[in-house]
């Protein structure tokens, strides 16, 4: 505790952005009480504005070591970036709801939206087990509810399935817990590092089932079959939205997870599996990608296989490593959201439906910069250049041959071969002649096409201009 | 400059498809123009405008660096010129998009051609790949064939990215192409095996040119001469800058996979050029052939067949353009290219006729014309350094050449005339003018070859 001591216990500017996110749900379900007129416009705006403060807050504890709770949440360098890289991407998702369709309930599915962001911003910094749990937990919550939001079957079936799936992850994830505090008799990740808790059966036992429940939430094959099925019920915003902040949030806490362990000396052998499944997802999460017809079970697949690609940045456990995570995750964010905006416009009737491969034959001939803009997240995500996705691939590369996981490396270099076929299929189908064009309408969402141009053009310049964060170590303590 | 030489395409090419989709007239001109001035830029300006900016300190040192001298120089003027012949012969359907696509694959060339920094060289090599691509599923008449390009091209690019990071790891930087400095360690034969894949793909080599003759085939004539031409030299350029200035222990430990890969592509690429009746295949067979001769020249490492296989670039350059460009307008005029359909085109062509025979002829090797210097000096130089027998092996399929070369002649404009042709016109005078420029060159570089081999030799000296 540093200069929050004056506050008592807790540190307030800490957990401010969190407040703020939360806090802002709160006053859009009261505005949505107050107003007499259903309008989708408000809680958009408002929600807007909540996430934008909120990153702002966040953004000048970058450089600074700020903590609450006991040490059991850490804001600074690590934590800032990654409740950024949330942030960013509750914003982008919320824009592609379309506010004039039903609008009456935009204000419940913002509100939600952003009690979830606030849970994966808790896991950005969390630095316990509990606060682990604790933000873990009120993510998923609100997403089970999201998921099931769109009137469909297979949303409320994407919903149950999350529901279910999901919680016997936690389940695993809180028995490991269980099982390190027995270990360590302590819930702080710093205990992880002390030596003499290593030893016991226990503590490997539970570091295995506290893995396992992370892999789940990464969807690490051979723990991802629920992904492209919820993925493709869950209304397409909160797909996007998923794609990205389950990721990260699960990834903050492997991250400062592993590090922490790191320090023990035992990490590398309890670590290890997970890499190893991680070149698995790098492998059949591509091959998987080969079979799909729908927008979003491919996103889903290429999802699987590209968080395979940020966690191999993590072998070795170097601060650089780090640093390329954080690095290929916000390419990842900026590829993903852009390529989503995309199939948001495209979708054949609305943003809330889904989203066949098939209303993007003839794109080009129809739509060629919304074409041009597809191919060049499909690209992107393929790792071609001038984007962020190829120096991405490049620092990753680097760091595992360096490190001395050069079977990593070769892995990452096998599933983007077998990706290519995937994303160029698409590809093909926009601009083939011999492809009869379908004749869909296309999605009024004006926030969409804003969100396809900055995400664009950042992942340009992102690739010159290589700002990887300096000063971002998971630290625990 | 050399930024400029790079952008300037690409700019343009982008900016071309804000035109009208059925414009013919205001993209070719623009394309001709920015071609002009990519050729005549490097000329006029002394210097080798050089463009430099740090990109990466970690984790090793790369820039964004680029130059116009010496090697980069003649293939950048050769580019520009190929572009410009290309630009002028289009004149299809959908003539502005093939000419955005040829200005973007000139662009993205340039900077292949002229990286001083390995990791530009890599993000170039990937994007150079991208545009055939579309052109074939743009035009290509097979959807394999474009899977087939793509698989190749691209996971050889992969390999290229990968040795990229490790050779990064190595060395520090990538910053170092134009130096010298070889790889030590266990992993230098693994590092250029990386790069080796890459280059052989692209080139290509036996036995991984499967997607060379139908592609070649398939791809529309203005784009094909400039891949044929121009693009399959960058894996041997590549060869030239990374293999032999950083790997040439490598390169001589395993000589001689590639020397027997490439005494295979040239004994094979004739073989199956006698063989076929499509006229395109044939030239494209005709390419693995000679190609196959200039990587026994690299991996020969002798200085003198290095100059004669940095000549034979050029010179295959060229022929192998004008080649192209005049079976699409054989094609055009005859909706085939069936040596079993065609014939007796010379009577009434007599102008496209002779065109063809120069550039046949030039393919063929006779003396006084351009091939026949590079492949003289590449045999010179392999017999030197006591490479006896390959030497004695190259030596046949020069023979192979001239059979293939002569019935291709024989059998398009010789012989009896075909009954109802669709369409008798001889070369127009914008035809003429895309092909003139190449046989000129042919002629030129024939009687006086030395101005290339000043240029080659410098990459003898910074060996």
């Amino acid at each position: 505790m540093n200069a929050g001591s004056m506050y008592g216990w807790l540190d307030w500017q800490s957990v401010m952005p969190l407040f703020i996110v939360a806090g802002t749900a709160v006053v859009i379900l009261l505005a949505d009480l107050v107003m007499r007129k259903a309008n989708g416009f408000v809680p958009l705006a408002l929600g807007f504005t909540g996430l934008i403060a909120a990153a702002v807050v966040a953004g000048r504890s970058y450089g600074l070591a700020r903590d609450a709770f006991d040490g059991g949440f850490i804001l600074g360098g690590f934590a800032v970036v990654l409740q950024e890289i949330v942030l960013v991407s509750a914003v982008f998702s919320i824009a592609l709801f379309q506010a004039a369709r039903r609008p009456e309930r935009m204000g419940g599915i913002v509100a939600l939206v952003l009690w979830a962001t606030s849970g994966a911003m808790l896991m950005a910094g969390a630095a316990n087990l509990m606060t682990v749990f604790l933000g873990l937990e009120l993510l998923s919550l609100a997403l089970y509810c999201l998921c099931a939001l769109a009137e469909r079957p297979t949303s409320r079936e994407s919903g149950l399935k999350y529901l279910i799936l999901s919680s016997t992850a936690s389940g695993f994830l809180l028995f490991g817990m269980a099982m390190l505090f027995g270990a360590t008799g302590s819930v702080t990740l710093a205990a992880l590092a002390t030596p003499a808790a290593t030893a016991t059966p226990l503590y490997w036992l539970g570091g295995g089932l506290f893995l396992i429940g992370l892999a789940f939430k990464l969807s690490l094959v051979p723990f991802h079959v629920w992904s492209p099925d919820v993925y493709e019920g869950a209304p397409l915003p909160i797909t996007a939205y998923m794609s990205v902040v389950t990721k990260a949030g699960t990834l903050a806490v492997f991250a400062r997870f592993a590090y922490a362990a790191s320090a023990g000396g035992a990490a590398p052998a309890l670590l290890m599996p997970l890499f190893v499944i991680a070149g698995i997802s790098m492998i059949a999460g591509n091959l998987g990608m080969l079979a799909q017809t729908d927008m979003k079970r491919l996103l889903a697949y290429s999802g699987i296989a590209q968080i395979g690609y940020v966690v191999a940045a993590l072998a070795g456990g170097s601060a650089l490593g780090v640093r390329y995570a954080i690095y290929y995750l916000v390419a990842y964010m900026l590829m993903n959201l852009g390529a989503f905006a995309v199939v948001a416009i495209c979708s054949p009737t609305n943003a809330e439906e889904g989203a066949r491969i098939e209303s993007f034959h003839g794109l080009a001939g129809r739509r060629p910069l919304l074409a041009a803009a597809m191919t060049f997240f499909l690209l992107a995500l393929a790792g071609f250049p001038p984007t962020a996705g190829f120096l991405g691939k490049i620092l990753i590369l680097s760091t595992n041959v360096s490190a001395g996981y050069a079977w990593l490396a070769a892995l990452l270099i096998a599933g983007t071969a077998i990706s290519l076929y995937a994303y160029f299929k698409v590809i093909r189908l926009m601009y083939d002649r011999h492809v009869k064009a379908y004749h869909g309408e296309f999605a009024r969402l004006p926030l969409a096409y804003l969100t396809v141009a900055i995400c664009a053009v950042l992942i340009v310049v992102m690739t010159f201009y290589p700002l990887t964060p300096s000063n971002v170590l998971p630290v625990v303590k | 400059m050399s930024l400029l030489l790079i952008l300037l395409p690409i700019v343009a090419g982008c900016a071309l498809f804000l035109v009208p989709r059925t414009d013919r007239i205001v993209s070719r001109v623009t394309g001709c123009v920015i071609a002009a001035i990519t050729f005549f830029l490097p000329l006029l300006l002394r210097g080798d405008g050089t463009f430099a900016a740090r990109w990466l300190s970690r984790p090793f040192t790369a820039a964004l660096h680029w130059s116009c001298g010496g090697m980069a120089l003649w293939l950048v003027i050769l580019l520009a010129l190929c572009t410009f012949c290309a630009v002028l012969a289009t004149d299809m359907a959908q003539t502005r998009t093939m000419v955005a696509l040829l200005l973007l694959l000139e662009g993205t060339m340039m900077g292949v051609f002229m990286a001083r920094d390995v990791l530009a060289f890599a993000l170039f090599w990937d994007l150079m790949l991208i545009p055939p691509f579309f052109a074939l599923v743009g035009w290509g008449g097979h959807r394999e064939t474009a899977w087939r390009y793509l698989l190749y091209n691209f996971s050889g690019g992969l390999l290229l990215l990968l040795a990229t990071a490790a050779f990064g790891v190595l060395q520090g930087s990538t910053d170092v192409i134009g130096t010298a400095h070889q790889v030590s360690g266990a992993w230098a034969p693994w590092i250029f095996a990386g790069f080796a894949i890459a280059f052989a793909v692209k080139t290509p080599l036996f036995p991984l040119h499967t997607w060379m003759p139908a592609t070649y085939a398939d791809t529309p004539p203005a784009m094909i001469s400039i891949v044929s031409s121009v693009q399959s030299k960058a894996g041997l350029f590549g060869f030239l800058i990374i293999g032999l200035p950083f790997f040439a222990g490598a390169m001589e430990q395993w000589k001689w996979i590639f020397i027997i890969a490439g005494l295979v592509s040239l004994l094979y690429g004739a073989y199956i050029a006698l063989a076929q009746t499509d006229a395109k295949r044939i030239v494209a067979y005709s390419s693995l052939s000679h190609l196959g001769l200039i990587v026994l020249a690299i991996f020969s490492q002798n200085p003198i067949a290095i100059r004669g296989a940095f000549v034979y670039i050029v010179a295959h350059a060229l022929f192998s353009a004008a080649l192209f460009l005049i079976l699409g307008y054989v094609e055009t005029r005859e909706d085939t290219r069936s040596l079993a359909r065609l014939g007796g085109l010379g009577k009434v062509n007599p102008k496209l006729a002779g065109a063809f025979t120069i550039a046949a002829l030039a393919a063929l090797g006779l003396p006084g014309l351009a091939g026949f210097v590079g492949e003289l000096v590449i045999l010179a130089g392999v017999f030197q350094n006591g490479y006896f027998w390959p030497a004695l092996i190259a030596l046949v399929p020069i023979v192979f050449a001239s059979a293939y070369m002569l019935r291709l002649l024989q059998d398009i404009f010789n012989g009896p005339e075909r009954t109802n042709l669709p369409q008798r016109r001889d070369l127009t005078w914008v035809e003429g003018l895309a092909v003139a420029p190449l046989l000129a060159a042919l002629v030129v570089l024939g009687v006086y070859p030395h101005a290339v081999l000043a240029a080659a030799s410098v990459i003898g000296g910074a060996r």
